[in-house]
């Protein structure tokens, strides 16, 4: 106890002496890039090691010229811890506060995991007024945001995709179903959280518009274990379509119950568990069939030479099965963030935030995720042709393998009905 | 440690002031009264002057102030609670409630935290005593895990039917002025209610919460009303910790369902725990330590949620009364060693 | 909606007999030595990823591993007793914070070693599904049905019929008249909380292979234990068999024909209420004036 309460003692006065003598000698040293996120989740894992990767890429070339110095970029990161029971947003939004406060950074990249920390952040982001990149948060309510308050929250962008974009490519990729298998009855089971209820309200809303008969739409509370009441429901009323939106790992039990009830549909939707490499393993290889969404690609490669660059350095950098488990959502724009980033610094040729943020919002460069650029309100547009917007991929569980079946500009195959 | 040849052991003995302080209560000389006010005024001179440090230990270590007196609050709350014999397993109902009381009132009313704060902490405080009420008849386990389960009633509640804001909660409240009334305000409510409870626990109102905490039947038969009893504590000790999520609420602009988060029972719970309970002041000596410590061990991430449960683990067996207690009774006694004289050849 | 009714009737049994294995462990223990074990839900999650590392890093076949996970887990359940619960036994606020306080480490551990991706999963026992009144239900989840039950019979058995048990039960009724007749009272608890620990892991191993491991589980399966048991009123094995029936059947209710995002709402709720009516619990024995536990 003696000995920890010294360290405390010797920690805080380490802090009072940092903070007595301001940072001066900073303008040749490294810019530090903030990733404030949840470090226990694989989505932040994969996020933090693809930004570390760019930053060591753009270090090998020489770092980042800004005002005739060329200097190295540098990670801070902190765990915000915010995707775990029992931890208050208040507490992910002062972690991220000690980060900027002891750290100083000069932006920051991947941001929030959870939409409920991501819109109180971005008040925490107006009072600091630090370019801040986010690639994990899913939050509809980021863009509204902005466009609300321009000048108080223009220092924020998104990379990761948001709910509006996924709601139109799931909805494009039914549209496909209904076209080229004939199928018309569907039925949504979701997480109860804000981003997936919206994302399953506005499929809903464009499939029935599109000829789709909705059978049900079904919100479970995060962590639930127990699907047999939609699955009997769909089952019963002849679904042909399931939709499921979860971000939770419990959602593995849908794909096996779904499977142990002999429910005939098509299970197509997003369910983590079952978007990384590794997950047919995992289930036995019970999910053969599956259609699984990959919010942004990394995890597979589009056939751009960024992307496949990405994969492959990750691959190399991280070894091959950190590679296979990586994350559907999160490192692909993290990745990109850091380059964009540099590029905004570099053409701005200063760290000022409202220089960086102008030249943030010229972005128009290829990354690993696709053609980047952003809309009025700092998101990127998600489409499905790489070289006009970002993409979505939609994959299809056969025989192990993850075969992308969406856009049809990158697809692979086309979806097949389940056996 | 022991001298070659002589067993000793060490004798513990009061301080004569210590005597004189604690029975007869007449203090004769400076130096008498230095003693006994000299702790108590050097921690309150330290805490009213640390925000004029400013910017010297950095906008950090002012947030880590802060936090550190919200747990404070609630491990005051918890220990007027635990004063009745109510052992609560979840403060974040408390802190819950005062919260989205005043993101409610800033929100939909359009009231500043001038008057939001005051009237959530007020309203707050009478919704826990509302809800707890009919449980009050409940004790021990019992209690402890309703507690442990209403704040996640709560939560699911507002996920369920989305009210006030549902899963992305209220966010863009009205801030508080600058970080030095935020310290202030916080730091003068702490004192407020460390001094209060412990004056109040000394009065005769105070002494029925010990009644009833230590023999409910014989409270009865002096013809108190136990409930009504507990009714009170509830409503008092809920005072402080709904503050406390009333300020908290202004302070980040938000209000969300994780309000009702397991942290804000688990680490006022510990601080109490550490500090060491039924002293009021044990809750926030402990906080001191906890709160601060935690901060430094955050780059560990899941780790140091281990290591302070450990440390839970570690006082709740090795040291119950707590540091408080502990450091008091030294300040109160001196030490020597005697030798031990029935044993030749030591033990 | 015949199918629904069919349905409901049995997935309401499946999912009240997956809470009463999930809570026995708690209830046995709290019952036989009046040990709130909070970290019952810790043990749980750890005899999860205990046995997936005996699988995938040791090697062991299946059965094994989880045989030696259910010894593991049960001995640490002793443990637990003799190394932190003796020194403060009797002060139920204490029992309390120190066993929550190991659930909490053990759970935060695995989090911290970095156990939060998606590739733990135990196998089932067995595969398949079978058709009962026209619902499908796979054979696992009707293994947990027969398990839960027997094991319920079983400890039945146990506590009223063996010496072993009686004494245990003794010593919870009466302990002053259990020691005058030479049971030994840290004998009887470390017995209890093993007992209870061994359950936890026997939970695990049956319930964790119809999903995958989630670290959050930890927290979860506590809550469950303790609603369905206080519910129930604790120290009673057929309020613990009522307090699962009434949580199960309402959850898969409300599931059913209200809507599965009121079925949390709607369990928590009946514990607050039943304890606001009934503070004892359902079947507990109340006391009038005080001492209601």
């Amino acid at each position: 106890m003696i000995q920890t309460l010294r360290t405390a003692a010797s920690l805080a006065l380490a802090a009072l002496a940092l903070g007595a003598s301001p940072a001066r000698a900073a303008d040749t040293g490294p810019i530090v890039l903030g990733v404030p996120t949840a470090l226990g989740t694989i989505e932040g894992q994969d996020s933090l090691r693809a930004a570390k990767l760019a930053v060591e890429e753009i270090n090998a070339a020489g770092g980042v010229e800004v005002g005739g110095v060329k200097r190295k970029l540098e990670i801070a990161s902190i765990d915000t811890r915010e995707a775990e029971a029992g931890v208050p947003v208040l507490d992910a939004l002062a972690a991220m506060e000690k980060l900027i406060d002891e750290k100083k950074p000069a932006a920051i990249v991947v941001g929030s995991f959870r939409s409920e920390v991501l819109i109180p952040a971005m008040d925490v982001i107006a009072k600091y007024k630090i370019p801040y990149l986010c690639t994990i948060g899913m939050a509809p309510g980021f863009e509204p945001k902005i466009a609300g308050d321009y000048a108080k929250y223009k220092y924020n962008f998104r990379l990761g995709l948001s709910a509006p974009y996924l709601v139109g490519n799931i909805a494009k990729t039914m549209g496909f179903i209904h076209q080229k298998l004939g199928w018309d009855k569907m039925y949504f089971v979701h997480q109860d959280v804000a981003w997936a209820t919206g994302t399953a309200g506005g499929v809903a809303k464009l499939s029935a518009a599109a000829g789709w008969k909705v059978l049900g739409n079904d919100a479970y509370p995060t962590g639930s274990r127990d699907f047999s009441s939609s699955l009997t429901k769909a089952k019963a009323a002849g679904a042909q379509v399931i939709v499921p939106i979860f971000d939770m790992p419990e959602s593995g039990v849908l794909v096996k119950q779904a499977r142990s009830m002999k429910v005939p549909a098509l299970i197509a939707g997003f369910i983590s568990p079952a978007a990384p490499a590794t997950s047919w393993a995992t289930f036995n290889g019970e999910i053969g069939g599956l259609v699984n969404f990959l919010f942004e690609p990394g995890s597979i490669p589009l056939k751009t030479p960024r992307s496949e660059h990405f994969y492959q350095a990750y691959g190399k950098a991280y070894g091959e099965e950190t590679l296979r488990k990586m994350s559907g959502h999160g490192p692909g724009p993290s990745y990109d963030s850091v380059y964009v980033l540099a590029a905004a610094i570099r053409r701005a040729n200063s760290l000022a935030p409202d220089a960086v943020v102008a030249q943030l919002e010229k972005t128009d460069m290829d990354g690993a995720i696709g053609h980047i650029t952003f809309n009025k309100n700092h998101q990127v547009p998600f489409g499905d042709d790489p070289k006009k917007e970002a993409v979505t991929l939609a994959f299809q569980w056969r025989d192990g393998k993850r075969v992308v079946v969406y856009p049809e500009s990158v697809a692979q195959s086309h979806i097949e009905a389940p056996r | 440690m022991s001298s070659p040849g002589r067993a000793t052991r060490r004798e513990r003995i009061d301080r004569g002031i210590k005597v004189r302080s604690d029975e007869i209560f007449v203090l004769a000389s400076a130096r008498d009264l230095a003693w006994v006010l000299l702790p108590r005024a050097l921690a309150v001179a330290a805490l009213l002057l640390f925000p004029l440090l400013g910017a010297r230990v950095g906008p950090y270590w002012q947030t880590v102030m802060i936090n550190t007196m919200v747990i404070a609050l609630l491990a005051l709350s918890w220990d007027l609670l635990a004063s009745v014999g109510l052992i609560s397993l979840g403060q974040s109902l408390f802190f819950g409630l005062g919260g989205y009381v005043a993101g409610a009132l800033d929100s939909f009313a359009g009231l500043g935290p001038l008057w939001s704060i005051p009237l959530a902490t007020l309203l707050g405080a009478a919704l826990a005593t509302l809800v707890l009420y009919p449980l009050l008849r409940l004790r021990g386990v019992y209690f402890g895990l309703i507690t442990f389960a209403l704040p996640l009633l709560f939560m699911r509640l507002i996920e369920t039917t989305g009210a006030l804001g549902g899963t992305e909660g209220v966010s863009g409240l009205t801030p508080l002025p600058n970080r030095t009334v935020e310290i202030y305000l916080v730091t003068a409510a702490a004192l407020l209610t460390a001094f209060a409870f412990r004056r109040l626990i000394a009065t005769d109102y105070g002494l029925v919460f010990h009644a009833v905490r230590d023999n409910e039947r014989s409270v009865m038969a002096a013809g108190f009303d136990v409930q009504r009893v507990k009714a009170q504590a509830v409503f008092l000790a809920a005072l402080p910790a709904a503050f406390a999520g009333a300020f908290v609420t202004h302070r980040y602009q938000f209000v969300g369902m994780t309000a009702f988060a397991m942290e804000y029972s688990t680490l006022p719970l510990t601080a109490a725990v550490v500090g060491g309970p039924g002293s009021f002041l044990g809750p926030v000596v402990g906080s001191f330590i906890l709160v601060p410590l935690s901060e430094a061990m955050r780059e560990f991430g899941s780790l140091r949620v281990v290591l302070y449960s450990l440390m839970l683990l570690v006082f709740t067996v090795g040291l119950p009364e707590g540091i408080f207690r502990f450091v008091a009774r030294k300040y109160g006694q001196f030490e020597r060693r005697v030798a031990i004289e029935e044993a030749p050849d030591g033990r | 909606m015949g199918g629904l009714l069919a349905s409901t009737l049995v997935y309401g049994l499946v999912n009240s007999v997956v809470l009463l294995l999930t809570s026995l462990g708690f209830s046995l223990t709290f019952g036989l030595s009046g040990v709130a074990n909070f970290a019952h839900g810790g043990l749980y999650l750890l005899s999860g990823f205990l046995c997936w590392l005996l699988m995938h890093r040791v090697g062991l076949p299946f059965p094994l591993a989880a045989a030696a996970t259910v010894l593991l887990v049960g001995l640490l359940g002793a443990a637990i007793y003799r190394t932190v619960l003796m020194s403060v036994r009797g002060i139920v606020l204490s029992e309390v914070i120190s066993t929550f306080a190991v659930g909490v480490a053990i759970v935060e551990f695995f989090r911290w070693k970095g156990f939060t991706t998606y590739d733990f999963t135990l196998p089932a026992l067995v595969d398949g599904s079978v058709d009962i009144l026209g619902v499908t239900v796979d054979w696992q989840r009707l293994l947990i049905v027969a398990l839960g039950l027997a094991l319920t019979g079983l400890l039945w058995l146990f506590t009223h019929r063996t010496m072993v048990g009686l004494a245990l039960r003794g010593m919870s009724q009466d302990e002053y008249t259990a020691l005058s007749v030479g049971i030994e009272s840290d004998w009887a608890a470390t017995l209890s909380l093993g007992l209870g620990s061994a359950l936890a892991a026997v939970a695990g191993i049956a319930l964790l292979p119809l999903g995958i491991i989630s670290i959050n589980i930890g927290y979860d399966v506590l809550l469950i234990a303790l609603a369905v048991t206080v519910l129930g009123g604790l120290e009673s094995t057929t309020g613990l068999i009522l307090g699962s029936l009434i949580v199960g059947f309402a959850m898969v209710i409300t599931g059913n024909y209200v809507g599965p995002r009121w079925s949390e709402v709607v369990y928590l709720a009946a514990i607050v209420i039943v304890l606001a009516v009934k503070p004892s619990g359902l079947l507990g024995k109340s006391k009038e004036l005080e001492d209601r536990v």
